[in-house]
Protein backbone atom coordinates (compact mmCIF):
# COMPACT_ATOMS: atom_id res chain seq x y z
CA UNK A 1 0.00 0.00 0.00
CA UNK A 2 1.47 3.31 -1.06
CA UNK A 3 0.22 6.43 0.64
CA UNK A 4 -0.43 9.75 -1.01
CA UNK A 5 2.52 11.20 0.84
CA UNK A 6 4.80 8.50 -0.54
CA UNK A 7 3.43 9.12 -4.03
CA UNK A 8 4.10 12.80 -3.59
CA UNK A 9 7.69 12.20 -2.49
CA UNK A 10 8.22 9.78 -5.38
CA UNK A 11 6.92 12.23 -7.98
CA UNK A 12 8.98 15.09 -6.56
CA UNK A 13 12.01 12.82 -6.62
CA UNK A 14 11.42 11.92 -10.25
CA UNK A 15 11.45 15.60 -11.18
CA UNK A 16 14.44 16.38 -8.98
CA UNK A 17 12.38 18.64 -6.73
CA UNK A 18 12.97 16.99 -3.37
CA UNK A 19 14.34 19.18 -0.63
CA UNK A 20 16.77 17.83 1.93
CA UNK A 21 14.16 16.95 4.54
CA UNK A 22 11.98 15.28 1.92
CA UNK A 23 14.98 13.39 0.61
CA UNK A 24 15.57 11.97 4.07
CA UNK A 25 11.88 11.23 4.50
CA UNK A 26 11.78 9.32 1.24
CA UNK A 27 14.86 7.33 2.16
CA UNK A 28 13.11 6.39 5.40
CA UNK A 29 9.92 5.39 3.60
CA UNK A 30 11.89 3.30 1.15
CA UNK A 31 13.35 1.00 3.76
CA UNK A 32 11.90 -2.41 3.05
CA UNK A 33 9.19 -1.01 0.81
CA UNK A 34 9.65 -2.73 -2.54
CA UNK A 35 6.38 -1.39 -3.88
CA UNK A 36 7.50 2.17 -3.32
CA UNK A 37 10.90 1.42 -4.87
CA UNK A 38 9.17 0.08 -7.98
CA UNK A 39 6.97 3.16 -8.17
CA UNK A 40 10.02 5.41 -7.97
CA UNK A 41 11.61 3.52 -10.82
CA UNK A 42 8.52 3.90 -12.97
CA UNK A 43 8.15 7.57 -12.19
CA UNK A 44 11.82 8.21 -12.93
CA UNK A 45 11.34 6.56 -16.33
CA UNK A 46 8.23 8.61 -16.93
CA UNK A 47 9.98 11.85 -16.04
CA UNK A 48 12.87 11.12 -18.39
CA UNK A 49 10.41 10.66 -21.22
CA UNK A 50 9.36 14.29 -20.77
CA UNK A 51 12.60 15.03 -22.59
CA UNK A 52 10.79 14.13 -25.78
CA UNK A 53 8.12 16.74 -25.09
CA UNK A 54 10.62 19.45 -25.88
CA UNK A 55 10.02 20.96 -29.32
CA UNK A 56 12.28 19.29 -31.83
CA UNK A 57 15.32 21.34 -32.73
CA UNK A 58 17.99 20.01 -35.07
CA UNK A 59 21.51 20.42 -33.70
CA UNK A 60 23.77 22.69 -35.76
CA UNK A 61 25.64 20.91 -38.52
CA UNK A 62 29.09 21.54 -37.10
CA UNK A 63 28.38 20.21 -33.63
CA UNK A 64 29.00 16.59 -34.45
CA UNK A 65 32.43 17.25 -35.94
CA UNK A 66 33.32 19.48 -33.02
CA UNK A 67 32.50 16.71 -30.59
CA UNK A 68 34.36 14.09 -32.58
CA UNK A 69 37.42 16.31 -32.83
CA UNK A 70 37.33 16.94 -29.10
CA UNK A 71 37.37 13.20 -28.42
CA UNK A 72 41.05 12.78 -29.12
CA UNK A 73 41.69 10.57 -26.17
CA UNK A 74 40.31 7.07 -26.27
CA UNK A 75 37.48 6.25 -23.92
CA UNK A 76 38.20 4.43 -20.76
CA UNK A 77 37.58 0.72 -21.07
CA UNK A 78 37.95 -2.32 -18.99
CA UNK A 79 40.35 -3.73 -21.57
CA UNK A 80 42.49 -0.63 -21.39
CA UNK A 81 42.80 -0.82 -17.64
CA UNK A 82 46.38 -1.39 -16.50
CA UNK A 83 47.26 -5.00 -15.88
CA UNK A 84 47.56 -6.05 -12.29
CA UNK A 85 51.10 -6.08 -11.01
CA UNK A 86 52.58 -9.50 -10.20
CA UNK A 87 52.42 -10.34 -6.52
CA UNK A 88 55.83 -10.95 -5.04
CA UNK A 89 56.08 -12.69 -1.70
CA UNK A 90 57.83 -10.74 1.05
CA UNK A 91 58.16 -11.98 4.65
CA UNK A 92 56.65 -9.52 7.10
CA UNK A 93 59.44 -9.88 9.69
CA UNK A 94 61.92 -8.44 7.25
CA UNK A 95 60.19 -5.11 7.09
CA UNK A 96 59.30 -4.89 10.80
CA UNK A 97 62.46 -2.96 11.86
CA UNK A 98 62.10 -0.61 8.93
CA UNK A 99 58.44 -0.12 9.74
CA UNK A 100 59.27 0.72 13.36
CA UNK A 101 61.99 3.14 12.28
CA UNK A 102 59.64 4.75 9.84
CA UNK A 103 56.95 5.01 12.52
CA UNK A 104 59.42 6.64 14.93
CA UNK A 105 60.56 9.03 12.24
CA UNK A 106 57.00 9.95 11.42
CA UNK A 107 56.16 10.42 15.10
CA UNK A 108 59.24 12.59 15.66
CA UNK A 109 58.46 14.64 12.60
CA UNK A 110 54.89 15.05 13.71
CA UNK A 111 55.93 16.13 17.22
CA UNK A 112 58.44 18.61 15.85
CA UNK A 113 55.89 19.94 13.46
CA UNK A 114 53.28 20.14 16.20
CA UNK A 115 55.73 21.95 18.49
CA UNK A 116 56.56 24.45 15.79
CA UNK A 117 52.90 24.88 15.14
CA UNK A 118 52.21 25.55 18.84
CA UNK A 119 55.10 28.01 19.05
CA UNK A 120 53.86 29.77 16.01
CA UNK A 121 50.37 29.82 17.47
CA UNK A 122 51.75 31.18 20.76
CA UNK A 123 53.66 33.94 18.96
CA UNK A 124 50.58 34.78 17.00
CA UNK A 125 48.54 35.00 20.20
CA UNK A 126 51.14 37.24 21.86
CA UNK A 127 51.24 39.52 18.87
CA UNK A 128 47.49 39.56 18.85
CA UNK A 129 47.44 40.48 22.54
CA UNK A 130 49.95 43.28 22.02
CA UNK A 131 47.94 44.63 19.18
CA UNK A 132 44.83 44.46 21.33
CA UNK A 133 46.60 46.37 24.14
CA UNK A 134 47.78 49.03 21.72
CA UNK A 135 44.30 49.31 20.33
CA UNK A 136 42.93 49.59 23.89
CA UNK A 137 45.38 52.33 24.82
CA UNK A 138 44.68 54.19 21.63
CA UNK A 139 40.98 53.91 22.31
CA UNK A 140 41.47 55.18 25.86
CA UNK A 141 43.54 58.15 24.67
CA UNK A 142 40.96 58.92 22.08
CA UNK A 143 38.23 58.69 24.66
CA UNK A 144 40.11 61.01 27.02
CA UNK A 145 40.73 63.48 24.24
CA UNK A 146 37.10 63.41 23.30
CA UNK A 147 36.11 63.77 26.93
CA UNK A 148 38.25 66.89 27.29
CA UNK A 149 36.89 68.26 24.09
CA UNK A 150 33.37 67.62 25.26
CA UNK A 151 34.10 69.22 28.61
CA UNK A 152 35.47 72.31 26.88
CA UNK A 153 32.46 72.48 24.67
CA UNK A 154 30.16 72.20 27.66
CA UNK A 155 32.05 74.98 29.46
CA UNK A 156 31.87 77.19 26.39
CA UNK A 157 28.19 76.55 26.12
CA UNK A 158 27.82 77.38 29.83
CA UNK A 159 29.68 80.63 29.36
CA UNK A 160 27.63 81.52 26.38
CA UNK A 161 24.46 80.73 28.25
CA UNK A 162 25.66 82.69 31.24
CA UNK A 163 26.54 85.63 29.08
CA UNK A 164 23.18 85.47 27.43
CA UNK A 165 21.56 85.39 30.83
CA UNK A 166 23.73 88.34 31.88
CA UNK A 167 22.69 90.25 28.82
CA UNK A 168 19.05 89.69 29.64
CA UNK A 169 19.70 91.04 33.10
CA UNK A 170 21.44 94.20 31.93
CA UNK A 171 19.46 97.43 31.92
CA UNK A 172 20.20 99.76 29.06
CA UNK A 173 19.07 103.31 29.00
CA UNK A 174 19.56 106.20 26.57
CA UNK A 175 19.94 109.56 28.27
CA UNK A 176 18.43 112.63 26.60
CA UNK A 177 18.92 116.32 27.05
CA UNK A 178 16.39 117.49 29.56
CA UNK A 179 16.40 121.22 29.15
CA UNK A 180 17.88 121.55 25.72
CA UNK A 181 21.13 122.70 27.14
CA UNK A 182 23.04 119.81 25.51
CA UNK A 183 20.92 119.02 22.44
CA UNK A 184 23.60 117.16 20.54
CA UNK A 185 24.85 115.07 23.41
CA UNK A 186 24.24 111.33 23.23
CA UNK A 187 24.63 109.11 26.27
CA UNK A 188 23.92 105.46 26.96
CA UNK A 189 24.08 103.88 30.40
CA UNK A 190 24.25 100.10 30.89
CA UNK A 191 23.60 98.80 34.39
CA UNK A 192 24.35 95.31 35.69
CA UNK A 193 22.11 94.82 38.73
CA UNK A 194 23.91 91.69 39.91
CA UNK A 195 27.26 93.46 40.12
CA UNK A 196 25.80 96.92 40.85
CA UNK A 197 28.11 98.46 38.30
CA UNK A 198 27.45 100.34 35.12
CA UNK A 199 29.05 101.56 31.92
CA UNK A 200 28.42 105.05 30.62
CA UNK A 201 29.20 106.12 27.07
CA UNK A 202 28.77 109.78 26.18
CA UNK A 203 29.38 111.63 22.90
CA UNK A 204 29.32 115.28 22.00
CA UNK A 205 28.98 116.41 25.56
CA UNK A 206 29.98 120.12 25.82
CA UNK A 207 33.20 120.85 27.59
CA UNK A 208 33.04 122.33 31.05
CA UNK A 209 35.10 124.90 32.81
CA UNK A 210 38.10 123.94 34.86
CA UNK A 211 36.23 124.37 38.10
CA UNK A 212 33.30 122.27 36.99
CA UNK A 213 32.60 118.53 36.53
CA UNK A 214 29.75 116.48 35.22
CA UNK A 215 28.30 114.24 37.93
CA UNK A 216 26.40 110.99 37.29
CA UNK A 217 23.40 110.11 39.46
CA UNK A 218 21.69 106.76 39.89
CA UNK A 219 18.06 107.14 40.84
CA UNK A 220 17.04 104.37 43.22
CA UNK A 221 13.49 104.57 44.64
CA UNK A 222 14.85 103.14 47.85
CA UNK A 223 16.59 106.42 48.61
CA UNK A 224 15.06 109.87 48.86
CA UNK A 225 17.87 111.42 46.83
CA UNK A 226 19.73 110.12 43.75
CA UNK A 227 22.82 108.17 44.59
CA UNK A 228 26.17 109.61 43.53
CA UNK A 229 27.70 107.68 40.61
CA UNK A 230 30.93 109.71 40.33
CA UNK A 231 32.21 112.71 38.42
CA UNK A 232 33.85 112.98 35.02
CA UNK A 233 35.08 115.41 32.45
CA UNK A 234 34.68 114.77 28.74
CA UNK A 235 37.59 115.09 26.36
CA UNK A 236 37.93 117.71 23.70
CA UNK A 237 35.66 115.72 21.40
CA UNK A 238 33.02 115.39 24.08
CA UNK A 239 33.55 111.64 24.30
CA UNK A 240 33.62 109.76 27.59
CA UNK A 241 33.53 106.05 28.46
CA UNK A 242 33.55 105.19 32.10
CA UNK A 243 32.47 102.49 34.45
CA UNK A 244 30.61 103.64 37.49
CA UNK A 245 29.27 102.41 40.77
CA UNK A 246 26.92 104.04 43.25
CA UNK A 247 28.39 105.21 46.53
CA UNK A 248 25.51 103.34 48.20
CA UNK A 249 24.15 99.89 47.55
CA UNK A 250 21.70 100.03 44.64
CA UNK A 251 18.65 97.79 44.86
CA UNK A 252 16.92 98.92 41.72
CA UNK A 253 17.53 101.58 39.13
CA UNK A 254 14.71 103.84 37.96
CA UNK A 255 16.78 106.37 36.02
CA UNK A 256 20.17 107.85 35.33
CA UNK A 257 20.94 111.56 35.32
CA UNK A 258 23.95 113.72 34.61
CA UNK A 259 24.23 117.17 36.17
CA UNK A 260 26.77 119.91 35.91
CA UNK A 261 28.36 120.46 39.30
CA UNK A 262 31.33 122.12 40.84
CA UNK A 263 34.62 120.35 40.53
CA UNK A 264 34.83 117.20 42.59
CA UNK A 265 31.09 116.76 42.76
CA UNK A 266 28.53 117.26 45.46
CA UNK A 267 26.72 114.80 47.81
CA UNK A 268 23.37 115.97 46.57
CA UNK A 269 22.61 117.30 43.08
CA UNK A 270 22.69 121.07 42.98
CA UNK A 271 23.53 122.08 39.44
CA UNK A 272 21.47 121.80 36.28
CA UNK A 273 20.52 118.34 34.96
CA UNK A 274 21.91 118.09 31.45
CA UNK A 275 20.96 114.51 30.55
CA UNK A 276 18.32 112.18 31.92
CA UNK A 277 17.19 108.69 31.02
CA UNK A 278 14.57 106.49 32.63
CA UNK A 279 15.18 102.76 32.90
CA UNK A 280 12.27 100.88 31.34
CA UNK A 281 10.63 98.34 33.63
CA UNK A 282 11.13 94.71 32.53
CA UNK B 1 23.45 19.92 -8.52
CA UNK B 2 26.00 17.19 -8.50
CA UNK B 3 24.05 15.86 -5.57
CA UNK B 4 20.92 15.92 -7.66
CA UNK B 5 22.73 14.10 -10.43
CA UNK B 6 24.01 11.48 -8.07
CA UNK B 7 20.64 11.08 -6.48
CA UNK B 8 18.88 10.89 -9.80
CA UNK B 9 21.21 8.22 -11.06
CA UNK B 10 22.24 6.56 -7.87
CA UNK B 11 19.15 6.73 -5.76
CA UNK B 12 17.46 4.24 -7.98
CA UNK B 13 20.16 1.83 -7.09
CA UNK B 14 17.84 1.23 -4.17
CA UNK B 15 14.96 0.65 -6.51
CA UNK B 16 13.91 -2.33 -8.47
CA UNK B 17 16.06 -3.18 -11.49
CA UNK B 18 14.87 -1.50 -14.65
CA UNK B 19 14.69 -4.74 -16.45
CA UNK B 20 11.96 -5.86 -14.09
CA UNK B 21 9.05 -7.09 -16.16
CA UNK B 22 6.63 -7.29 -13.27
CA UNK B 23 5.31 -3.76 -13.75
CA UNK B 24 1.57 -3.56 -13.83
CA UNK B 25 -1.07 -0.96 -14.41
CA UNK B 26 0.68 0.65 -17.34
CA UNK B 27 -0.54 1.19 -20.84
CA UNK B 28 2.12 0.25 -23.37
CA UNK B 29 2.45 1.54 -26.87
CA UNK B 30 1.71 -1.81 -28.34
CA UNK B 31 3.52 -5.07 -28.37
CA UNK B 32 4.77 -4.53 -31.88
CA UNK B 33 7.06 -1.73 -30.77
CA UNK B 34 8.56 -3.64 -27.86
CA UNK B 35 11.10 -5.75 -29.77
CA UNK B 36 12.13 -2.67 -31.67
CA UNK B 37 12.75 -0.78 -28.44
CA UNK B 38 14.75 -3.64 -27.01
CA UNK B 39 16.88 -3.87 -30.15
CA UNK B 40 17.46 -0.16 -30.04
CA UNK B 41 18.52 -0.28 -26.42
CA UNK B 42 20.85 -3.17 -27.13
CA UNK B 43 22.36 -1.31 -30.07
CA UNK B 44 22.96 1.78 -27.94
CA UNK B 45 24.58 -0.30 -25.23
CA UNK B 46 26.82 -1.84 -27.87
CA UNK B 47 27.79 1.62 -29.06
CA UNK B 48 28.74 2.57 -25.52
CA UNK B 49 30.82 -0.56 -25.16
CA UNK B 50 32.62 0.30 -28.39
CA UNK B 51 33.19 3.85 -27.14
CA UNK B 52 34.71 2.40 -24.01
CA UNK B 53 37.20 0.69 -26.30
CA UNK B 54 38.01 4.03 -27.90
CA UNK B 55 36.06 3.63 -31.14
CA UNK B 56 35.13 7.07 -32.37
CA UNK B 57 32.77 5.71 -34.97
CA UNK B 58 30.61 4.45 -32.12
CA UNK B 59 30.47 7.95 -30.70
CA UNK B 60 29.37 9.24 -34.10
CA UNK B 61 26.67 6.57 -34.21
CA UNK B 62 25.39 7.44 -30.75
CA UNK B 63 25.42 11.10 -31.68
CA UNK B 64 23.26 10.39 -34.71
CA UNK B 65 20.74 8.62 -32.55
CA UNK B 66 20.54 10.85 -29.50
CA UNK B 67 21.91 14.28 -30.29
CA UNK B 68 18.53 15.44 -31.60
CA UNK B 69 16.44 14.91 -28.47
CA UNK B 70 19.28 15.88 -26.15
CA UNK B 71 19.92 19.10 -28.05
CA UNK B 72 16.18 19.83 -28.10
CA UNK B 73 16.04 19.33 -24.34
CA UNK B 74 19.05 21.55 -23.78
CA UNK B 75 17.66 24.23 -26.05
CA UNK B 76 14.23 24.03 -24.42
CA UNK B 77 15.74 24.48 -20.99
CA UNK B 78 18.42 27.04 -21.75
CA UNK B 79 16.75 28.93 -24.59
CA UNK B 80 20.11 29.62 -26.16
CA UNK B 81 21.74 27.93 -29.15
CA UNK B 82 25.30 28.46 -28.02
CA UNK B 83 24.71 27.20 -24.52
CA UNK B 84 22.74 24.22 -25.79
CA UNK B 85 25.62 23.29 -28.12
CA UNK B 86 28.18 23.59 -25.35
CA UNK B 87 26.05 21.51 -23.07
CA UNK B 88 25.48 18.71 -25.58
CA UNK B 89 29.16 18.67 -26.41
CA UNK B 90 30.00 18.38 -22.71
CA UNK B 91 27.57 15.50 -22.32
CA UNK B 92 28.93 13.51 -25.26
CA UNK B 93 32.50 14.11 -24.09
CA UNK B 94 31.58 12.97 -20.60
CA UNK B 95 29.93 9.86 -21.97
CA UNK B 96 32.96 9.23 -24.20
CA UNK B 97 35.24 9.34 -21.20
CA UNK B 98 33.00 7.38 -18.83
CA UNK B 99 31.41 4.94 -21.24
CA UNK B 100 32.94 2.06 -19.35
CA UNK B 101 31.09 3.04 -16.18
CA UNK B 102 27.63 2.73 -17.71
CA UNK B 103 25.46 0.11 -16.03
CA UNK B 104 22.60 -1.13 -18.13
CA UNK B 105 20.65 -2.16 -15.03
CA UNK B 106 20.09 1.47 -14.17
CA UNK B 107 18.20 2.47 -17.27
CA UNK B 108 18.58 2.96 -20.96
CA UNK B 109 21.44 4.89 -22.52
CA UNK B 110 18.96 7.55 -23.51
CA UNK B 111 17.64 7.86 -19.94
CA UNK B 112 21.18 8.14 -18.64
CA UNK B 113 22.19 10.83 -21.09
CA UNK B 114 18.90 12.70 -20.81
CA UNK B 115 19.28 12.81 -17.04
CA UNK B 116 22.85 14.05 -17.38
CA UNK B 117 21.75 16.70 -19.86
CA UNK B 118 18.88 17.91 -17.72
CA UNK B 119 20.93 18.03 -14.54
CA UNK B 120 23.72 19.91 -16.27
CA UNK B 121 21.21 22.33 -17.79
CA UNK B 122 19.73 22.96 -14.35
CA UNK B 123 23.24 23.67 -13.10
CA UNK B 124 23.67 26.26 -15.81
CA UNK B 125 20.26 27.78 -15.17
CA UNK B 126 20.96 28.15 -11.48
CA UNK B 127 24.37 29.63 -12.13
CA UNK B 128 22.96 32.29 -14.33
CA UNK B 129 22.58 35.67 -12.85
CA UNK B 130 19.92 36.52 -15.33
CA UNK B 131 17.42 33.98 -14.09
CA UNK B 132 14.52 36.34 -14.50
CA UNK B 133 15.42 36.92 -18.10
CA UNK B 134 15.65 33.22 -18.67
CA UNK B 135 12.26 32.55 -17.13
CA UNK B 136 10.74 35.05 -19.49
CA UNK B 137 12.20 33.03 -22.33
CA UNK B 138 11.49 29.62 -20.83
CA UNK B 139 9.52 28.66 -23.92
CA UNK B 140 11.56 30.27 -26.68
CA UNK B 141 10.29 30.64 -30.17
CA UNK B 142 11.89 27.98 -32.25
CA UNK B 143 14.15 29.24 -34.94
CA UNK B 144 12.74 28.28 -38.33
CA UNK B 145 16.14 27.22 -39.62
CA UNK B 146 16.52 24.81 -36.75
CA UNK B 147 13.15 23.15 -37.17
CA UNK B 148 12.49 20.03 -39.16
CA UNK B 149 15.06 18.83 -41.61
CA UNK B 150 15.39 15.47 -39.94
CA UNK B 151 16.23 12.63 -42.18
CA UNK B 152 13.54 10.01 -42.29
CA UNK B 153 15.83 7.39 -40.91
CA UNK B 154 14.50 4.60 -38.75
CA UNK B 155 15.97 6.40 -35.74
CA UNK B 156 14.24 9.66 -36.42
CA UNK B 157 10.93 7.94 -37.08
CA UNK B 158 11.25 6.12 -33.80
CA UNK B 159 11.96 9.39 -32.04
CA UNK B 160 9.04 11.07 -33.74
CA UNK B 161 6.68 8.35 -32.62
CA UNK B 162 7.95 8.50 -29.08
CA UNK B 163 7.84 12.28 -28.99
CA UNK B 164 4.31 12.30 -30.34
CA UNK B 165 3.26 9.81 -27.68
CA UNK B 166 4.78 11.88 -24.86
CA UNK B 167 3.29 15.12 -26.16
CA UNK B 168 -0.08 13.48 -26.58
CA UNK B 169 -0.01 12.11 -23.04
CA UNK B 170 1.08 15.49 -21.73
CA UNK B 171 -1.72 17.19 -23.64
CA UNK B 172 -4.28 14.97 -21.96
CA UNK B 173 -3.36 16.29 -18.55
CA UNK B 174 -5.30 19.11 -16.94
CA UNK B 175 -3.65 22.37 -18.00
CA UNK B 176 -2.62 23.26 -14.46
CA UNK B 177 -0.97 19.85 -13.98
CA UNK B 178 0.79 20.09 -17.33
CA UNK B 179 2.03 23.57 -16.54
CA UNK B 180 3.42 22.55 -13.17
CA UNK B 181 5.16 19.48 -14.59
CA UNK B 182 6.65 21.35 -17.53
CA UNK B 183 7.95 24.05 -15.23
CA UNK B 184 9.42 21.42 -12.92
CA UNK B 185 11.12 19.48 -15.71
CA UNK B 186 12.27 22.19 -18.08
CA UNK B 187 12.81 25.31 -16.02
CA UNK B 188 15.00 24.06 -13.20
CA UNK B 189 12.78 25.83 -10.66
CA UNK B 190 12.40 24.60 -7.10
CA UNK B 191 9.02 23.73 -5.59
CA UNK B 192 8.77 27.12 -3.94
CA UNK B 193 9.77 28.92 -7.10
CA UNK B 194 7.13 27.09 -9.10
CA UNK B 195 4.52 27.95 -6.46
CA UNK B 196 5.59 31.58 -6.53
CA UNK B 197 5.61 31.72 -10.30
CA UNK B 198 2.12 30.26 -10.53
CA UNK B 199 0.90 32.20 -7.46
CA UNK B 200 -0.39 29.02 -5.87
CA UNK B 201 0.19 27.46 -2.45
CA UNK B 202 3.06 24.97 -2.30
CA UNK B 203 0.70 22.14 -1.35
CA UNK B 204 -1.38 22.77 -4.45
CA UNK B 205 1.69 22.58 -6.66
CA UNK B 206 2.82 19.33 -5.08
CA UNK B 207 -0.63 17.84 -5.56
CA UNK B 208 -0.75 18.90 -9.21
CA UNK B 209 2.65 17.39 -9.87
CA UNK B 210 1.70 14.17 -8.09
CA UNK B 211 -1.55 13.69 -9.97
CA UNK B 212 -0.08 14.73 -13.29
CA UNK B 213 3.00 12.55 -13.17
CA UNK B 214 1.05 9.52 -11.94
CA UNK B 215 -1.31 9.95 -14.83
CA UNK B 216 1.57 10.27 -17.27
CA UNK B 217 3.04 7.10 -15.84
CA UNK B 218 -0.15 5.28 -16.70
CA UNK B 219 -0.24 6.73 -20.19
CA UNK B 220 3.36 6.22 -21.25
CA UNK B 221 5.29 3.03 -21.94
CA UNK B 222 7.30 1.63 -19.09
CA UNK B 223 10.64 2.38 -20.62
CA UNK B 224 11.87 4.57 -23.38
Amino acid sequence: MITERQEELATLHALGLLEDAEQRALAGELAGNAELAALITLLDDTAVQLTLAAPTVVPPAGLKNRILEACTEPGRSAAAAPAEAPVVGFPLWRIAPWAMAAALMIAATWLASHNLSLQSENDALRTERKLAEIAYQAAQAQLKERSLLAEGMINDLGHQLHEQQDLTRLKVTALASLAGNTPEAQAIAVWDPSRETGLLTVDKLPAVRENQDYQLWVVDPAYPNPVDGGVFKPGADGHVVLTFKGNKPIKSVAAFAISLEKKGGVPKAEGPIVLLGKVPPI
Amino acid sequence: MLLVSVLSLGFCGLCAPRGDTSRTGRVTMGNASQPSDDNRHAAQRALLAAMARGERNALAGLYDQLAGPLYSLAFRMLGDNGEAQDLVQDIFLQVWRSAATYESGRGSVFSWMATLTRNRAIDRIRMRKRRGELLGNAAPELQPSALGGEEDSAGSLWLREKSAAVRSALAELAPDQRQAIELAYFSGLTQQEIAAKLSEPLGTIKARIRRGLLRLKDRLPARL
